[in-house]
């Protein structure tokens, strides 16, 4: 009885196992552009996405910390990604969105070029960081490929990481 | 379980308000042993302690608690007198009784705290050979008693006609009742102490002091004139059947509410003060444009009355979060008591005005640092008693902790009558540990001299104690009253005492800010640190060794501009005069150079999140009534960073960056073309585009002003109608002219206004041409060609 009941609850256990499984093995993305280039994170680490609003500047920071916005109430600091990732700053546009992330407690706004598209993708598409960048201080959670474009999935966390 | 949990909690919140009482209480003690309402008191406090936790089968708690209220008992009795070492023995219990009591809070449990040594001490004291037994569980005798007498009360006054009596009777009626219970459980009560029964029962002496007031003026009749109600009936019964607690107290009516929820509502409250600012802002622009009109009338009522109810429920749900003083007050006297034994002086400690009240996460933080003050006035302050004798002065020593209010601010002061601090000798000790240079040193004057005992590894002691000496402390003191955007004012005299002063914001979460503007950025300075203001003209300002100082009045005061601490870009041009805002902290002042005052408001501080906390100068941001966010200025930083900044206040930085006015073709040239006509901007484009330049249109004045400020597009020269919405041709000029980079921009009215004053205003605002329509394309177009030096050759 004791082993009936054991073998049951092994085979249901395996069950959810591998529908957990099947359901990881797609990750839901939105892509967008900076630059030349494409990238995307995680459906889920997006609080929300607006379009651009007054910002105060803050000193003492960084050329890429545009400085701080009211989102309903929260005061949150504004990244621009471009700058950040070395390209020249531009002036906004009709298409740039500010990304709202969050993860645990910390909430950041970044500004990105243009939005493209919420993204599934299994994730035997992703490969990973080129060998060339070191893994720990990259911000390159993999490479996602798809069709035929290449996808630069960010890692969340390091994005609202203090570096400075 | 959890009815187990619930009267857990209520035990120890009980509890360690208690102990809380017991620590000021064994001190007063020990000055007056023979104060029997204080004995009382104490052992009531180990008897409840002893039999709640009795019945929560807490048995080292009991067992400790026991002893320790054998030992009053004795002392209660006069079997035992309480000297300086029995007292010893006594406080070391309580410690461990908090100690227990704190693991029971953690775990649920007391075990983990050997007991034993102090109980055997315990029971020395109280005449015993220190063995060790089983705790006793207290009788719930006397309740049950109560009870039964409840019955018998009702029997013998049962002939009374109640129905016939109205609300005052009644309630006379039942004092009475209650009064005649009191006094027959009192008799009861004397007739077991005459019979030598054991009395386990707390107050008998203590009730019966109090009790015998009601026996005095004998309970009056019901008649008609009822007396005033002085005790609720509810109350009263509570009391009766539980004999444990104090006697006849004023009825308090308070419920225990989660900090967590008071917290949320100051949120909610700061949102509100934050959509009030915003409803102000919108009534001001309203009244602006609607001047005149019947709702505004209506409006105004209606914002006023709002922002009132708003500013009387901010101070109200204040006022619920605020503790009294006395509650970290209260832990001083035991640890001034410590000390004196520790360092064999004899001090005094006089508190005052401990009912003053603070905001609960104030009255958190403050202790620390008043623990390290009170430490170095015992230690560095009081001087030995057999010096002091020699200096004429009293052999005990006083220090005297205070608190009141002073406006929207409360002040805790910290005198004490020791030897002073000895400005040379602060400065020589900062020499020798390098703290200052030799040069700041002779500088400084006394004041600024006694603010270096707040400076980090700083250390006046002669050799390291255990109670200071070790150089951090007083560091904390300043940055920790700092955080609470306090500001700390000593006073000293050599041979006469210290004084300290600490002045701190009632509360943290809303304060008063003077919002000043620099460039197109604004900052909000709390008002706290503002001493005043001033305006200034530039040839005010003087440099000296290359910094800039002015002079106030008879001081001479160092000047910083708020554009070089906040590294803003130079980009309107600073007229020649400027605001100068007189930054005071403790003893050090500063002047602080800004473009315009916008005023005060009050501003909920919010915090810059994890990402971008810590930036030096800034304390925290805030949003205003426009929806933007102002950054706050943090004073003490901003002092710090003055000093590194040169004087950059007189030489304006005016170079101003060429624009590349190299010009290859026809389209190099940027004409900008403002006027809210659509009709009038196709007109003006028909006559230029033959030319060939850029011709970029824009709307109204506001529209053209965030063109040119988004700095796509290196205009050549612009054509402003005069009449626009929102913001007119004379005005667009004004506040173009104010950026330097524009200072030699053409601009030209185009416009139907032909009035010799139009034209006059033209010219004041900075136009440098009037065209009047109707007038010709050719006409235009050699205007704009001879304003941009238009090269001939690309016609």
């Amino acid at each position: 009885m004791g082993d009936k009941l054991k073998q049951i609850i092994n085979k249901q256990n395996m069950q959810t196992a591998e529908e957990i499984d099947h359901s990881e093995d797609i990750i839901q993305l939105v892509g967008f552009v900076i630059g030349e280039e494409e990238y995307a994170v995680p459906i889920l680490t997006i609080q929300e996405i607006i379009k651009p609003i007054s910002w105060t500047r803050v000193p003492q920071t960084p050329a890429y910390i545009l400085g701080v916005f009211n989102l309903r109430g929260s005061v949150i600091p504004l990244i621009d990604l471009r700058v950040k990732f070395g390209l020249g700053a531009k002036n906004h546009n009709e298409e740039t969105r500010f990304f709202v992330l969050k993860q645990g407690d910390d909430v950041a706004g970044f500004v990105i070029d243009r939005l493209t598209m919420a993204i599934r993708i299994k994730q035997s598409d992703i490969g990973p960081a080129p060998d060339t960048i070191d893994s720990d201080e990259s911000m390159i959670e993999g490479v996602g490929k798809q069709d035929d474009r290449i996808l630069t999935i960010l890692k969340v966390n390091k994005l609202l990481e203090r570096d400075f | 379980m959890d009815e187990f949990q619930e009267i857990l909690q209520d035990f120890l919140i009980e509890s360690f308000e208690l102990i809380e009482q017991l620590d000021q209480d064994l001190v007063e003690l020990e000055s007056t042993p023979e104060d029997l309402e204080l004995l009382n008191g104490i052992f009531r406090v180990a008897h409840t302690v002893k039999g709640a936790s009795s019945f929560l089968n807490f048995d080292v708690l009991t067992h400790l608690t026991h002893h320790m209220e054998d030992v009053l008992n004795k002392a209660r009795h006069g079997d035992l007198v309480i000297t300086a070492d029995i007292m010893d023995v006594i406080l070391e219990s309580v410690d461990l009784m908090k100690a227990l009591l704190e693991t029971i809070r953690d775990t649920s449990a007391d075990a983990g705290i050997d007991v034993s040594s102090c109980v055997k001490k315990l029971d020395k004291c109280s005449g015993g050979t220190g063995d060790v037994e089983s705790p006793v569980v207290p009788a719930p005798e006397p309740v049950v008693e109560k009870e039964s007498e409840v019955e018998n009360n009702s029997d013998d006054e049962d002939e009374l006609d109640y129905e016939n009596m109205d609300a005052d009777e009644i309630e006379a009626e039942i004092e009475r009742l209650l009064k005649s219970r009191q006094d027959e459980d009192k008799a009861r009560r004397e007739a077991k102490i005459a019979a030598g029964e054991p009395v386990l029962e707390a107050p008998s002496e203590d009730t019966e002091e109090k009790k015998d007031e009601p026996k005095e003026t004998p309970a009056p009749k019901p008649v008609p004139t009822a007396p005033v109600k002085k005790v609720e009936p509810k109350k009263a019964e509570a009391k009766a059947a539980a004999p444990v607690k104090k006697a006849p107290a004023p009825v308090e009516q308070t419920i225990r509410v989660d900090v967590k929820r008071l917290d949320h509502l100051m949120n909610l409250i700061g949102e509100l003060v934050l959509a009030k600012n915003r409803l102000i802002k919108i009534n001001d622009d309203v009244e602006e444009r609607y001047e005149g009109e019947e709702f505004l009338e209506e409006l105004n009522q209606v914002v006023s009355i709002v922002s009132l109810v708003t500013t009387d429920l901010q101070i109200a749900v204040m006022k619920t979060r605020m503790l009294p003083i006395g509650k970290v007050f209260n832990k001083f006297p035991r640890m001034i008591r410590d000390l004196t034994r520790e360092l064999n002086k004899q001090i005094e400690l006089d508190i005052s005005g401990e009912d003053t009240e603070l905001d609960k996460s104030i009255v958190e933080v403050i202790g620390d640092p008043l623990v390290h003050i009170i430490r170095n006035s015992c230690d560095h302050g009081i001087e030995m008693p057999a010096d002091r004798v020699a200096l004429g002065k009293e052999e005990l020593g006083t220090i005297k902790l205070k608190a009141y209010n002073e406006g929207n601010a409360i002040v805790i002061q910290i005198d004490d009558d020791g030897k002073g601090l000895d400005a040379e000798m602060l400065k020589n000790k900062s020499l020798e540990k390098g703290i200052i240079t030799e040069k700041e040193a002779d500088a400084m004057s006394d004041k600024e001299a006694f603010g270096l005992i707040f400076k980090p590894g700083f250390s006046t002691a002669e050799q390291v104690t255990n109670v200071s000496g070790r150089g951090v402390g007083m560091d904390v003191v300043k940055t920790n009253i700092e955080k609470l955007n306090g500001i700390i004012d000593i006073e000293s005299e050599i041979g006469v005492g210290t004084s300290l002063k600490l002045k701190i914001p009632l509360t943290l979460a809303i304060i008063q800010a003077l919002l000043v503007g620099v460039q197109e950025e604004h900052y909000a300075i709390p008002l706290a640190s503002v001493l005043e203001t001033v305006r200034i003209s530039q040839d005010e300002i003087y440099t000296v060794e290359n910094r800039s100082v002015m002079r106030l009045r008879s001081e001479v005061l160092s000047l910083v501009h708020i554009g070089d601490i906040f590294e803003v870009e130079r980009i309107l041009d600073s007229s020649e005069h400027a605001y100068v805002v007189v930054l005071g902290l403790g003893s050090s002042k500063l002047g602080l150079i800004v473009d315009t005052l916008i005023g005060q408001e009050e501003i909920v501080i919010k915090s810059l999140g994890e990402y971008l906390k810590g930036i030096e100068g800034v304390a925290g941001a805030t949003i205003r009534g426009d929806g933007g966010v102002t950054l706050i200025v943090d004073v003490a930083a901003l002092m710090e960073m003055a000093r590194g900044v040169k004087a950059s206040v007189v030489s304006e930085g005016n170079s101003n960056l060429l624009i590349s006015n190299e010009k290859n073709k026809a389209s190099d040239y940027t004409i900008m073309i403002v006027d809210d006509s659509k009709t009038d901007r196709m007109i003006m484009r028909k006559a230029l585009e033959p030319l060939g330049v850029t011709l970029i249109e824009a709307n109204d004045g506001q529209e053209a002003l965030n063109v040119l400020k988004s700095g796509n597009h290196n205009f050549d020269a612009m054509l402003i109608d005069i009449e626009m919405p929102r913001m007119d041709g004379y005005s667009l000029a004004g506040e173009i002219k104010k950026y330097n980079k524009y200072k030699n921009l053409p601009l030209i009215a185009v416009t139907s206004r032909t009035g010799k004053s139009d034209r006059m205003r033209g010219v004041e605002s900075g136009m440098v041409e009037y065209i009047t329509k109707p007038y010709s394309s050719d006409y235009l177009s050699s205007v704009v060609q001879r304003n941009v030096n238009f090269k001939s050759e690309f016609l």
